[in-house]
């Protein structure tokens, strides 16, 4: 009897033993992912900072003209691109901007722009309308795709198919922390304190405001999507490297709790031998 | 001659920060120069050589997509593409060539395979001038 069960207790430990060594393969995968992701966001950034602030302000010192991408419609029909991985194993990562994006698209007519296979599964099986589900794989899109991509979504913007639009992404704070966020994209709102200034801007716009606009806009969005994908990647792969590592240390804290185990069980056999053998003389 | 602040940023990276002297590209409507106490503007880019004066020097660079503006005296340039004449990959610009001008013949192209192999073409063209420029 106690054969059988210091059996068991030796191949719960050999297969967790293989588990730890995947786990701790993996996480060794994503951190030297994580480098090179992280190198990118670092390098990529201050484009997305200044491209961010020079539209805004351009749009809060805008008195001249009105375009259909600074007035807000009163629609409800939302489109998000939504960024999120091509695999599990990451902790949160995945389920959490997908919640985030189903909290927020609650009663909303929402269509989505799904990047990544984990979003497009999702949104299958959610039945929610998707525009393409052609960027299934995360890694793999690039500056060019997201400029595409952005195209796309400013002309069905214009022709009225939706009324804003958003980009739910993963802030990547640092390799230990990463927050889920939805950014608006279209329409462009002026901040509050330049909505109450009334000052004329002397901006002068070459050749005029409104084609400035038209061309400026969908660059505008391409770049902040590649930002948000950029930032997104690396999360990815800080969350799967924290999820790996703690998968790891489970995994050792269970071998020693089993490899525990089994010395007792060895040792009552023993015992138990050795008893069976005095009674027996 | 007086220097005005300059920022070059592409989705790769900062690609110049400091103080430059003149700075011509090329907009959707035509070549665009700006000196310092330039009047706050800004201007869509369209595809070509930008030139850049540093400290008397004049640098090329092959500079695509995106805007440039000027506000309160900085400029900030923000192409999708921008490479300086040294950087640019000839070999690449070359082979992006010959795949365009493929395309462009082939009789069995879609409109839309047309229009993406000029751009292209026109983007190599572009690359292999300035890097002969340097």
């Amino acid at each position: 009897m106690a054969g059988v069960s210091t059996k068991a207790i030796k191949n719960r430990i050999r297969s967790m033993e293989s588990t730890k060594q995947i786990t701790k393969a993996m996480e060794m995968v994503a951190a030297s992912k994580l480098r090179r992701a992280q190198a990118q966001v670092l390098s990529s950034r201050p484009y997305f900072e200044i491209l961010y602030s020079t539209i805004h302000d351009i749009v809060d010192a805008n008195r001249d003209f009105s375009s259909p991408y600074l007035s807000e419609r009163k629609g409800k029909k939302v489109a998000y691109v939504v960024i999120a991985g091509d695999r599990g194993l990451a902790g949160g990562y995945n389920s959490n901007i997908l919640k985030l994006v189903m909290a927020d698209a609650k009663d909303k007519e929402a269509t989505v722009l799904p990047v990544g296979k984990k979003a497009v599964d999702f949104f299958n099986s959610k039945k929610i309308p998707m525009l393409t589900a052609n960027y299934a794989h995360a890694e793999s899109v690039s500056v060019g795709d997201c400029f595409t991509m952005a195209n796309n979504l400013c002309k069905r913007y214009l022709a009225g198919e939706f009324d804003e639009i958003y980009v739910a992404y993963t802030n990547f704070v640092s390799v230990l922390s990463q927050t889920p966020l939805i950014l608006k994209l279209l329409p462009l709102s002026r901040s509050e304190e330049a909505a109450k200034s009334t000052v004329n801007s002397d901006m002068l716009y070459e050749p005029n405001p409104e084609e400035v606009f038209e061309a400026v806009v969908p660059e505008y969005l391409g770049g902040i999507v590649y930002g948000a994908l950029c930032e997104s990647r690396a999360a990815e792969q800080a969350a799967r490297r924290t999820a790996m590592d703690s998968a790891t240390q489970n995994a050792e804290e269970m071998i020693a709790d089993l490899s525990l185990k089994f010395n007792r069980a060895r040792q009552a056999a023993i015992t138990q031998e050795i008893t069976e053998i005095v009674v027996g003389s | 001659m007086n220097g005005f602040p300059l920022k070059i940023v592409t989705p790769d990276g900062l690609q110049f920060d400091g103080i430059a002297e003149e700075i011509v590209v090329r907009t959707t409507t035509g070549d665009l120069g700006i000196l310092a106490g330039h009047i706050n503007c800004i201007a869509p880019l369209g595809m070509g050589q930008a030139t850049v004066v540093i400290d008397g020097q004049k640098k090329y660079a092959a500079c695509i997509g995106g805007m440039i503006s000027s506000v309160n005296g900085s400029v900030t340039l923000l192409p999708t593409t921008f490479e300086w004449a040294d950087k640019i990959d000839v070999e690449r610009a070359d082979a992006s060539q010959m795949r365009a001008k493929a395309v462009i013949a082939d009789k069995n192209s879609t409109s839309t395979e047309i229009r993406m192999a000029e751009a292209r073409l026109k983007r190599a063209l572009i690359r292999k001038n300035v890097a002969n420029l340097k």
